[in-house]
């Protein structure tokens, strides 16, 4: 059975620091605008008049969690499926990869990514994406954010031993449903986690 | 012509040796790969990166030296080549509770985009149109910069000094920072400013009623303990943003353990939304009352026998001032708090009803937290500095004690009360581990001025003449200096519109620094300072780790240590240089290792660290003996930290206040009394020498400058006026204060951002992106909306230390500096309000209106061509 890493995320303890964005834009030596791992607010509820006290607003319903995300490295990849120039591979353990030669920076697996993970390198006109720290796995390491994040969010491993450990959840509000590509990813939702394709709340740092 | 060819031709011009040479221009290829943007192209691609980086060159613990807020995080530098490729945090040791690694924030991993940055400071400039005296005083802030030698900024810098001191006196300068303290006081003194800053009223109020300041005198228990709370309360804090490293994983780690968690806060914030049972949306500058309606519940719904909520052997024993019958000698009983509360004589019962009209939480919600909290056996009552942060709060930090005194939260395993923020967050008690002493010799001068300003007025002196030196004491001043030696003032206190008229009006100004920061900017000279990077090495550690970073790149362009900027201005005016430069940084560092102490398991003895041997002091080339210690000097160049290990049950667990609780005789606080005093002379007779307000003896309740009531026209019928909204300003991410705000990754992350309630975002037309302009009693800012629900309806929030960016024509900061909107106000203990302030809300445009700052040109003074 061929192996397949992936990510793991806690949604229980992620504060939103983003130091797991930073810590691989400066591994990655990536400009503004192009993020291989981005943190998305997401909440919502509504502030309503106190049912005893009509005069003081109360908010009801309030959540708010946060959710990093990365590439997914899909076990069903469109970005994979799409290229028209053979250019996306997935490794034998599972890590999709841009081959740079090949681009040709059509940015089709851009749109085709329900995750927004390949990015567009404006000086070599090729995409480009996170490569899960394939020079430190291959040494026996952690990716950069997994290292990074003084919450301990974050876990990397082979997928089935992520699930064995963690459960099977891989998707909740505002993420696209799993069945979509099959993400190579679980998590722990937040205790506030609303259902895909149900969530009452909005991406909150989508447009500032 | 591109930045890294901007950056070699200033290199060409200076003469080298060509060891330098060759590293500095390996570093700048670093600065072309990590300063983003078109610079980018310079850089190595990233598969080329990844492959190089993977087994090259040498980590090296690099420095993270910023006044954070933060854990004291372990930062590694991959250098290779002189190049800095990467940087990561702690991977010394496996991770587990009992021995974290020591991870860092999303600040720290761009600390190479910060050191390396593209708007570093080159060499020492002066504006163009001034002259000694001042010149064109007006343009400051304006002008255009010229680049000039070090000898001829020194020797100006030395002659304005003189020509000033000459004609106004000592009292003619104002020093703003302190790296060129040591001159100064050579020189006979200078006026420099005081006043507490981030502490708020905590600073002198919290040690003389009986509790702590929170930093040096902490009151909450230690990380392991508070794993044994039932629950937390977290009162105006928000450590995920303003403690951030390990900090926020200790108060995970007590919530996994079973602690429940309570937010007292108008935001509902990022700690908050991992820790949070329950949100209590107050109003800013509001707690004492709030606090005020608890004790009042406490008092009338306690029963010793059905309902205990009120600890009375603790109120009895170890507290005076509760009641008539505990009061001191000399007082009158009517003055005692809990007559206070009842409004026995003043007619006003503080009740829950008479708080919540205040504080805006239903009387039905303030008594469930009195309740909750009285009832509770083992709640660590925590609270951060913001809600001290406030005008007129200076009998806060006095009913926050009160109100633990009167529940019992103090001096017990599990329960606690007191400030929990800034590096002490969740892990409070006396350091296990630390450095010894660099070794400096002291400068003094018995003869030196010491004339001081308090921070609310300063501005304001060196425009009236005129300060506050105390009570009935106003005195004049005539300042024609103002000195930023390694300061953040402009920007960084209150009343900064104010403060630009004063930078215009004296007839110098001078900045040391690293980049055109706002106090930069409104200057006639600048000079480059070294980062830590750049200098031998820097320890720094926290209660449980020790840091010794070591120097990661040579001096970058023209950038001179503050030790050797000022030996070279002692030698122009005659003073002994060799003194105020202190010892060479070297043998400082090995002083501070040779002197590090880590506490045996006992908990009570101390050991050397460090065994450092011959070797050792030959290869650092300092003088110094041998000695043993429990790791080796190498070990700990190579790991660069070490951190105590902890456990429960260990010998290094702390319950603050436990040795007062059991026996208050034996153990007093260093109250007049010895015992915490709910009423307090002292605290009375403080603030009324101060010479600004008056409180009384025990905390009650004072109506803030610009708090909530002040949004109103007419408080008694509720009319709002002019400024209906509250303004508090946060600790933000991008920053540590002021520092990392030019960084342009850190700007992308976070996008300094105006938090509002989407029901008054809706009531003003204003829609999620869209430009708002933000005016205050004193200035105008305008940011990009973020709206949400976290926020409490009416309350605003925006993060402090943005670098204002001030429009000339329409005097609004595009930035949103918080202090171009906070009020220059003295109250008090002379403190900051910074989360005091009335402000309106207007549409200034859509999202087109302001560029993203992150997309903003960096500030480069001098373009060359």
């Amino acid at each position: 059975m061929a192996t397949q890493k992936a990510f793991y995320f806690d949604a229980s303890a992620c504060n939103g620091c983003k130091a797991c964005m930073i810590a691989c834009k400066s591994k990655n030596a990536l400009p503004v605008g192009v993020n291989f791992r981005r943190v998305l607010q997401y909440g919502g509820g509504a502030w309503v008049p106190d049912p005893e006290y009509p005069d003081f607003l109360q908010p009801s319903g309030l959540f708010a969690y946060s959710l990093s995300v990365a590439c997914m490295h899909c076990q069903n990849a469109p970005c994979v499926n799409i290229c028209p120039a053979k250019a996306i591979e997935k490794r034998d353990d599972g890590i999709v990869l841009v081959d740079e030669d090949k681009c040709i920076g059509c940015h089709y697996c851009e749109w085709a990514c329900p995750y927004g993970a390949p990015q567009f390198d404006a000086d070599k006109g090729t995409m480009i994406k996170c490569d899960f720290c394939v020079d430190l796995i291959d040494q026996g390491e952690a990716p950069y954010c997994v290292a990074s994040c003084p919450m301990r969010a974050l876990d990397f491993g082979e997928l089935d031993e992520l699930r064995a450990k963690y459960g099977t959840v891989s998707a909740v509000a505002p993420l696209p449903p799993a069945d979509l590509t099959d993400p190579a990813f679980v998590m722990t939702p937040h205790r506030d986690a609303q259902p895909v394709g149900q969530g009452t709340g909005r991406i909150y740092d989508d447009e500032v | 012509m591109s930045e890294q060819s901007l950056v070699m031709k200033a290199l060409t011009d200076v003469t080298l040796k060509r060891r330098s040479f060759l590293k500095w221009s390996a570093a700048l290829s670093g600065t072309a790969a990590l300063s983003g943007g078109l610079s980018r192209k310079l850089g190595p691609a990233p598969s080329e990166f990844a492959r190089a980086a993977a087994s090259e060159g040498e980590w090296i613990t690099a420095a993270c030296w910023h006044n954070c807020g933060g854990q004291r995080c372990l930062l590694k530098a991959q250098v290779v080549d002189g190049v800095v490729k990467k940087v990561k945090t702690d991977d010394t040791h496996p991770d587990s509770i009992e021995l974290p690694q020591i991870r860092g924030c999303a600040r720290g991993r761009a600390q190479a985009q910060h050191v390396f940055g593209a708007d570093r400071l080159k060499y020492p400039m002066k504006r163009k149109n001034w002259a000694p005296g001042g010149g064109k005083k007006e343009l400051r802030g304006r002008d255009e910069w010229e680049r000039i030698s070090w000898d001829e900024a020194l020797d100006l810098i030395a002659d304005e000094l003189k020509r000033i001191i000459d004609t106004y006196g000592n009292e003619g300068i104002l020093e703003v920072g302190s790296t060129l303290g040591g001159v100064f006081t050579l020189l006979g003194g200078a006026v420099r400013p005081w006043g507490t800053t981030s502490w708020g009223t905590w600073y002198y109020t919290g040690d003389i009623v009986g509790l702590g300041d929170g930093l040096t005198n902490t009151t909450h228990n230690d990380r392991i303990e508070l794993q044994k709370s039932n629950l937390i309360v977290i009162w105006g804090g928000n450590p995920a943003w303003s403690a951030q490293g390990n900090n926020m994983k200790y108060f995970l780690d007590a919530k996994r353990a079973g602690a429940k968690f309570i937010f007292i806060d108008p935001f509902y914030n990022d700690s908050a939304m991992i820790l949070a049972d329950e949100w209590f949306p107050v109003r800013p500058a509001t707690d004492h009352a709030l606090a005020l309606g608890m004790a009042y519940t406490l008092i009338t719904e306690d029963d010793p026998v059905n309902n205990p909520l009120i600890d009375w052997d603790f109120l009895n024993r170890c507290c005076i001032g509760f009641d008539a019958d505990h009061m001191p000698e000399g007082a009158d009983p009517k003055d005692n708090f809990k007559d206070y509360v009842l409004g026995t004589y003043d007619g006003q019962p503080k009740t829950p009803e008479w708080a919540a009209e205040i504080c805006g939480l239903t009387p039905k919600q303030i008594r469930y937290l009195a309740r909750t909290i009285g009832s509770t056996p083992k709640v660590s009552l925590l609270t951060a500095w913001a809600p001290a942060r406030v005008n007129d709060a200076d009998s806060w930090p006095h009913m926050f004690m009160t109100l633990g005194a009167m529940t019992g939260h103090i001096g017990k395993s599990g329960s606690c009360t007191g400030v929990s923020c800034w590096e002490r967050s969740a892990d409070g008690g006396p350091f296990l581990i630390g450095a010894g002493g660099a070794g400096n010799p002291r400068v003094q001068n018995e003869n030196a001025i010491r004339t001081q300003i308090n921070n609310g007025e300063l501005w304001n002196a060196v425009l009236t003449g005129q300060y506050t030196a105390g009570y009935n004491d106003v005195r004049n001043v005539n300042i024609q200096a103002i000195i930023h030696d390694g300061s953040s003032g402009l920007n960084q206190k209150v009343g900064m519109t104010k403060g630009i008229e004063a930078h215009r009006k004296v007839e110098f100004v001078l900045s040391i620094n690293l980049f055109l920061n706002t106090n930069s900017k409104y200057s006639d000279i600048v000079l480059p300072a070294t980062t830590q990077w750049e200098r031998y090495g820097y320890l720094k550690g926290n209660r449980d780790h020790l840091i010794w970073a070591r120097q990661i790149t040579e001096p970058l362009f023209e950038a001179k240590d503050d030790s050797w900027i000022a030996a070279e201005l002692a030698k122009r005016l005659g003073l002994d240089a060799d003194l105020v430069a202190g010892l060479p940084l070297q043998q400082q560092i090995f002083n501070q290792l040779a002197g590090a102490w880590v506490l045996k398991d006992n908990g009570v003895d101390r050991e050397n660290l460090l065994t450092i041997t011959a070797e050792d002091i030959a290869e650092m080339g300092v003088e110094g003996e041998p000695q043993e210690g429990r790791i080796t000097l190498q070990e700990f160049k190579e790991q660069g930290i070490y951190v105590v290990p902890r456990k429960d049950g260990d010998n290094f667990g702390y319950i603050a206040l436990k040795d007062f609780r059991d026996d208050p005789e034996a153990n007093p606080r260093k109250t007049e009394s010895g015992l915490m005093e709910i009423y307090c002379p002292a605290q009375q007779k403080m603030i009324h020498d101060f010479g600004f307000t008056e409180v009384d003896p025990i905390p009650t309740y004072n109506r803030p400058r610009e708090g909530y009531e002040d949004t109103f026209e007419d408080w008694e019928n509720k009319v709002k006026g002019e400024y209906p909204f509250q303004l508090f300003t946060i600790h933000y991410r991008r920053r540590s204060h002021s520092i990392f705000d030019n960084v342009p990754w850190l700007r992308e992350a976070f996008p300094q951002e105006f938090i509002m309630n989407p029901l008054d975002a809706e009531a003003l037309g204003l829609k999620h992106g869209d430009i708002a302009k933000i005016s205050s009693r004193h200035g105008t800012v305008i940011r990009p909306v973020f709206i949400t629900e976290r926020i409490r309806p009416g309350v605003v929030t925006l993060g402090e230390g943005a670098w204002a960016e001030i429009d000339e024509e329409t005097g609004i900061d595009r930035a949103g500096a918080t202090n171009t909107l906070n009020g220059a106000y003295t109250t008090g203990q002379g403190h900051q309000g910074w989360n005091s302030c009335n402000v309106k809300i207007e549409r200034y445009g859509g999202p087109d209106a302001l560029e993203q700052d992150y997309l903003w040109e960096q500030r480069i003074p001098i373009k060359e061509a």
